[in-house]
């Protein structure tokens, strides 16, 4: 006796149950299969398999766009009356955490219900991926105190906070299509790349706004568009 | 064309099934034998048989990591397995093309 995916088999391969006796076989060769039947049962196999295997990128779009429209806003509503700019409030920033955890959740939920059991090159790549994006998240979180203790001004600190995160999102993203070759992810990485680098010019107040509509409003209509055509 | 041409390792409902499932993962992928029964939604006596009779024919590869209960068998179609189930496609569809007019295909 021995054990196929935890599943004990006999000598000749047949499952058993707790008792060594073999479980039930399917005749497949009794039975019958014209060609249409295999059409049809191709067509519903592979369609199955894909919804299985793929991501919800929808429910993924939306809840990060609630990050940047709902959470980007609400920074850029806590800083937009300061004059001179001092910092977010507290507040704000708490509840921009929040709305990112549950978008992360999200997205790591959805992302194991498809990849749940799918492991070789493509579980690696989603590994080194995210740790990409966590290295470089940690990078420019350490960063910040740095550049205050260097002497960089408060509107420094305030435009590299809100746009920094986005510039490795999108580095992440367009290097990602090395592995991925998905152009849609390439193009979403260069856009978040271009906002991140022009944010800057709206100064510490105007940047959460730029950013929250720049990043928020697309991935809600990516999110809308891939419903409404019942893409994952 | 007869459905001679098709191979008989595949022409059967719970193989062709695992062949399509197995072929939508990108080359160098595994799944999980327990991901792959949940799919197929086969016994595992079933599951186990079929893909005896695949593994035999060279079409799939099964390897086992760990012991025990945290013993874990990926399954991934080989080299040959895509080469044949692409070969069955093709045999399948010149097959349809011969018992349907065209344009009533779906």
């Amino acid at each position: 006796m021995r054990e196929v995916g935890g599943t004990a088999v006999d000598q000749d391969g047949r499952a058993t149950d707790e008792d060594g006796t073999a479980m039930d076989e399917e005749p497949d060769e009794a039975t019958r299969m014209d060609v249409r039947d295999a059409a049809a049962i191709m067509r519903e196999a592979g369609e199955h398999a894909r919804l299985e295997l793929t991501v919800n990128r929808p429910a993924i779009f939306m809840s990060w766009s609630l990050v940047y429209l709902l959470g980007y806003g609400l920074m850029w509503l806590s800083v937009r009356d300061q004059h001179p700019y001092t910092a977010p409030q507290g507040w704000a920033i708490a509840l921009l955490v929040v709305l990112a955890a549950m978008a992360l959740a999200v997205t790591a939920a959805l992302t194991d219900r498809a990849t749940s059991g799918v492991g070789g090159t493509s579980a690696m790549r989603r590994r080194v991926y995210w740790l990409s994006l966590a290295v470089g998240l940690i990078g420019v979180y350490i960063m910040q105190p740095m550049l205050s203790h260097a002497g960089a001004s408060r509107d420094v600190i305030g435009v590299f906070s809100a746009s920094s995160p986005l510039l490795i999102a999108g580095v992440v993203l367009v290097a990602g299509t090395a592995a991925w070759l998905n152009w849609y992810a390439f193009g979403l990485g260069v856009w978040l790349i271009a906002v991140a680098a022009c944010s800057g010019f709206a100064g510490p107040v105007g940047v959460w706004a730029v950013i929250g509509l720049a990043v928020g409003v697309p991935f809600l209509a990516m999110g809308v568009v891939s419903l409404a055509r019942g893409r994952r | 064309m007869s459905e001679d041409a098709l191979d008989p390792v595949i022409h059967a409902p719970a193989r062709l099934r695992l062949m399509v499932t197995l072929a939508a993962l990108p080359d160098g992928d595994t799944l999980s034998f327990t991901r792959l029964q949940d799919m197929i939604r086969l016994t595992p006596g079933n599951l186990i048989t079929h893909l005896r009779k695949l593994e035999g024919a060279g079409y799939v590869q099964t390897d086992k990591t760990g012991s025990g209960v945290n013993a874990v068998t990926s399954v991934a179609l080989t080299r040959d397995g895509r080469t044949a189930l692409d070969r069955y496609t093709t045999a399948l569809r010149q097959l349809l093309d011969a018992v349907e007019p065209a344009g009533q295909q779906d």
